[in-house]
């Protein structure tokens, strides 16, 4: 039986996409704290304003992340919602699951929580959303116990890593993504547990330039998939596209006019580096940035090349404060392979942290360090040699931070010597 | 010469004791050894939680050490 | 035995992160991880991966709210049992995937879907606009300027059949973030729908020694706006507190992410800003911050018909203009933002001009433009 009058949530149970309104209610039958959500959020719709306080201090003892504290404003009118926590767990690589997994997960949540989730939070956590402080132990207490699964991180920790799908169902994916997210995610438990940063930081890993985890635009360490070698052409599927035997860009749409090699890839390329010759197409690869687009448009005739590994970018992060950044390419080309246990990325990702540790403000992220004590200071932490891929353009102004030591002679002069040969 | 864990374990718990502020953010604790690493220093404040001398407090976004005498909680704050 | 409160140190479990993803794989997965050879969308929602083995992998996408409900997950799993051997995984766009091993196993799979009403719409592949990533809004968040399942589900409605047909010149991915903290990649999104307040924060005189250490108040601002002042409270008291200087006020809402006692949420004060034109993919061109096309509008739960209109404007105005294969943001730089404004009849205010830091980036420093109506 419903508890509160909800006319304007009911409102958004009308129309074709799925209705979390619905879900609500069909949730609250088993769960009746979840009338209060829908009361609570109705009063929201009514009032135009959040009805949540601020924060609140909770977590499981000995972590310093994984629960973010939440209380109702209203917690009379609300009682089933006046503790309302979320429960961070750190999802599997790639977020594949059984049946069996996530069955365990619902009774687990329909014992201690509201029934309410989030699959997925934006950092890629399983968010069960809703339960109660002293829920919390008991629940973490059954989580590793009996689910043999962890929390995920909050606050300023390393945030639980993310993946994109890749080799395992995707033909563009140039390294494992699922193995070392996951490797990394168990290498670094402390770290995503217990702060250890002056603010958050994000890895995320994706398997090509597409960047199906936005890698680029939101984590402080990428780890996005390249080769160095030439694309492989298949030059029958290049004719079966271009006679109308394939769909281009893999069937993307549902209508497309007649595909035009011509018009719909080679005037595309942004490097401009394909042609086709005696009916065959050419690629200069040498002036390939491997930016995916024509894989995109022809996936059965074209595919990464056989030398495969990643390309690794700091410092993205979204606006806040000084507006947003995307991550700047630092090393153009790392192998990744699980056969050194990823040492190499393992020593990239710790030089990085080393110097953050010390030169980062509080609440400032990787990127904002970076832009604050400039690219050439990191470069120079991390042992990097400045390389012209480090840049879009050469620099536009001529104030170079010379230093004592470059300059023959030094800085130190005498003025006396100067104005014997050169009067007042 | 960085100084020993307990040592170090002492200065964190002295610093967060007469801090004019009772959350502190871990490179607040940086400045109790000059000589040990920030790793070093985090790994011995983490410690200090486990063993229930210090507490985390978070906002959400931000996390920070404090003594568990000195922090006001939502939970024993008087509710209307 | 379970936890015992009396002793919680007990038998304590930490630290032994996720599960292992392998054991999640589908039989056709782990046989032929690596080894894929291209994919095709088959029909809209409907992928089909084939494998140097001759193997085929068919996975068929599904829609979602985000906020779901164990019960819909146990559907999920009594789908996922009865079709695909028990296993099923999520994309980072909260899409669902289910994935069989063969042709003839898709048709079922699809008609099961379909009998369940519309809790499972079939789409979200290829040039089509993707489900809209959000955030938590009023269902959870503390700090928000507007809802997020709300307002996603009013957009998603009206864009519906863009979620389950092919029809546009490229993939539009759309964002909502409920605050300008934006947890999710909103701002590199071909259609970003962000919550913003316009009020600056109230102080309240009484709570703030009890609630906020001042020094982290004050140095939460990035324009240093908010500083240490003496006021009275209720009670008649001299108090320590702060004061915010309302002409350098940013709305960005940092200092009551700091310190409970500043809130700034507002129902007149807050709404939605539209920004349009980013991506993140490498494809083509480089990847783009989304840029605000519609400084605000307003809060109206429980469909939001403005923040709807707007979004389907640009839409429909991008689908009927732009070239195939072509990204909004690829678009509007292709035809020229004041082509994008004529064109979308969105109005251009003092408000489009960028007058926060780096601002003049973004002016145009050029004899090179066009002459629209803007001209007078």
């Amino acid at each position: 039986m419903p508890k509160h009058d909800t006319p304007l949530m009911d409102e958004l149970e009308k129309g074709p996409w799925p209705s979390f309104v619905t879900d609500l209610k069909r949730q609250a039958e088993t769960k009746p704290e979840c009338w209060d959500i829908l009361g609570q959020m109705e009063l929201s719709f009514k009032d135009r304003i959040t009805h949540w306080k601020h924060g609140g201090i909770v977590g499981v003892f000995g972590y310093g992340g994984g629960i973010v504290g939440r209380y109702s404003d209203s917690p009379k009118q609300f009682p089933g919602v006046a503790h309302f926590h979320t429960v961070r767990l750190n999802q599997p690589s790639s977020k594949f699951y059984s049946s069996a997994k996530l069955r365990d997960i619902c009774n687990l949540w329909e014992k201690y929580g509201s029934g309410m989730t989030n699959m997925h939070g934006s950092t890629g956590d399983l968010v069960l959303l809703g339960t109660r402080t002293e829920n919390l132990e008991p629940l973490f207490y059954d989580l590793t116990h009996d689910l043999k699964q962890d929390l995920g991180g909050s606050g300023s920790n390393l945030r639980t890593p993310a993946c994109c799908i890749g080799s395992a169902r995707c033909e563009w994916s140039c390294y494992d993504t699922a193995s070392i997210c996951h490797h990394l995610t168990m290498h670094y438990q402390d770290e995503i547990h217990r702060p250890a940063f002056p603010y958050k930081f994000k890895f995320k890993f994706s398997g090509c330039p597409n960047d199906c985890v936005a890698s680029i635009a939101r984590s402080d360490f990428a780890l996005i998939g390249t080769w160095k070698d030439d694309i492989r052409i298949d030059q029958d599927a290049v004719q079966g596209y271009i006679k109308g035997d394939y769909k281009p860009n893999g069937g993307a749409r549902a209508k497309s006019k007649p595909f035009d090699i011509d018009e719909d890839v080679l005037a595309l390329c942004p490097t401009a580096c394909m042609r086709m010759k005696d009916n065959k197409l050419q690629i200069d690869n040498k002036n390939c940035t491997r930016c995916m687009f024509c894989l995109n448009m022809m996936p059965r005739a074209l595919r990464p090349g056989v030398i495969k590994g990643a390309s690794i970018l700091c410092g993205a992060k979204a606006p806040i404060l000084d507006g947003a950044q995307l991550a700047t390419l630092i090393i153009p080309f790392v192998e990744v392979t699980a056969d050194n246990e990823y040492e190499n990325i393992i020593e990239v990702i710790e030089s990085i942290w080393d110097w953050w540790m010390e030169a980062g403000k509080n609440r400032e992220r990787l990127g904002e360090t970076m832009q604050r004590l400039g690219l050439p200071t990191f470069l120079k932490v991390m042992d990097v040699t400045p390389i012209p891929q480090h840049i879009k353009i050469p620099r536009e102004n001529p104030y170079v931070f010379w230093t004592d030591e470059e300059v023959p002679g030094g800085f130190e002069r005498d003025i006396r010597e100067f104005r014997k040969k050169h009067a007042q | 010469m960085a100084l020993s864990v307990d040592e170090l374990k002492a200065a964190i718990i002295e610093k967060a004791t007469k801090a004019p502020k009772p959350q502190l953010y871990i490179k607040d604790f940086y400045a109790c050894d000059a000589d040990s690493k920030p790793r070093v220093i985090k790994n011995v404040a983490n410690d200090l939680v486990k063993e229930g001398k210090l507490m985390f407090w978070s906002s959400g976004s931000t996390t920070m050490y404090a003594l568990p005498s000195r922090i006001k909680n939502e939970e024993t704050r008087p509710q209307d | 035995m379970g936890y015992d409160p009396k002793n919680p140190m007990v038998d304590r479990i930490t630290d032994i992160g996720p599960p292992h993803f392998e054991q999640f794989y589908p039989q056709v997965v782990k046989d032929n991880k690596g080894k894929w050879l291209y994919h095709e969308v088959v029909q809209a929602g409907v992928l089909v991966h084939v494998s140097e083995s001759g193997a085929e992998c068919y996975t068929v996408r599904v829609g979602s709210a985000r906020l779901i409900s164990i019960e819909h997950i146990r559907e999920l799993c009594d789908i996922a049992d009865a079709h695909c051997d028990g296993f099923l995984r999520f994309t980072t766009r909260n899409n669902v995937e289910f994935m069989v091993d063969n042709k003839a196993k898709v048709q079922p799979l699809l008609d099961d879907l379909a009998s369940r009403g519309n809790k499972f719409p079939v789409g979200g592949t290829g040039a089509c606009i993707s489900n809209c990533v959000h955030t938590q809004g009023w269902i959870h968040c503390h700090t928000p300027a507007t809802d997020a399942s709300g307002v996603v589900k009013a957009v998603m409605d009206e864009l519906f059949d863009h979620f389950v047909n092919m029809d546009l010149p490229a993939k539009v991915k759309m964002a909502l973030a409920c605050c300008l903290n934006m947890c999710g990649a909103v701002h590199c999104s071909d259609i970003a729908i962000l919550g913003v307040h316009r009020k600056p924060p109230m102080v309240d005189h009484d709570a703030i020694s009890g609630l906020c250490e001042l020094p982290l108040a004050i140095s939460a601002c990035p324009l240093g706006a908010v500083k240490p002042f003496k006021a009275t409270n209720s009670a008649g008291e001299e108090v320590k507190s702060v004061t915010v200087n309302a002409e350098r006020c940013m709305f960005c809402g940092n200092c009551y992410t700091m310190c409970p006692a500043m809130p700034l949420a507002d129902p007149d004060g807050d709404g939605i800003a539209i920004l349009v034109g980013g991506k993140v993919s490498n494809a083509k061109s480089n990847p783009t911050f989304s840029k605000m096309v519609i400084p605000f509008l307003p809060n109206t739960p429980p469909r939001w018909p403005e923040t709807v209109a707007a979004v389907k404007n640009i839409l429909e105005t991008y689908a009927k203009d732009a070239n195939q294969y072509e990204r909004i943001g690829e678009w509007a730089a292709r035809i020229g933002w004041e082509m994008f404004f004529e064109k979308t009849g969105i109005p251009f205010t003092m408000k489009s001009i960028d007058d926060y830091r780096l601002a003049y980036d973004t002016w145009r420093t050029t004899t090179n433009f066009k002459f629209t109506s803007h001209c007078k």
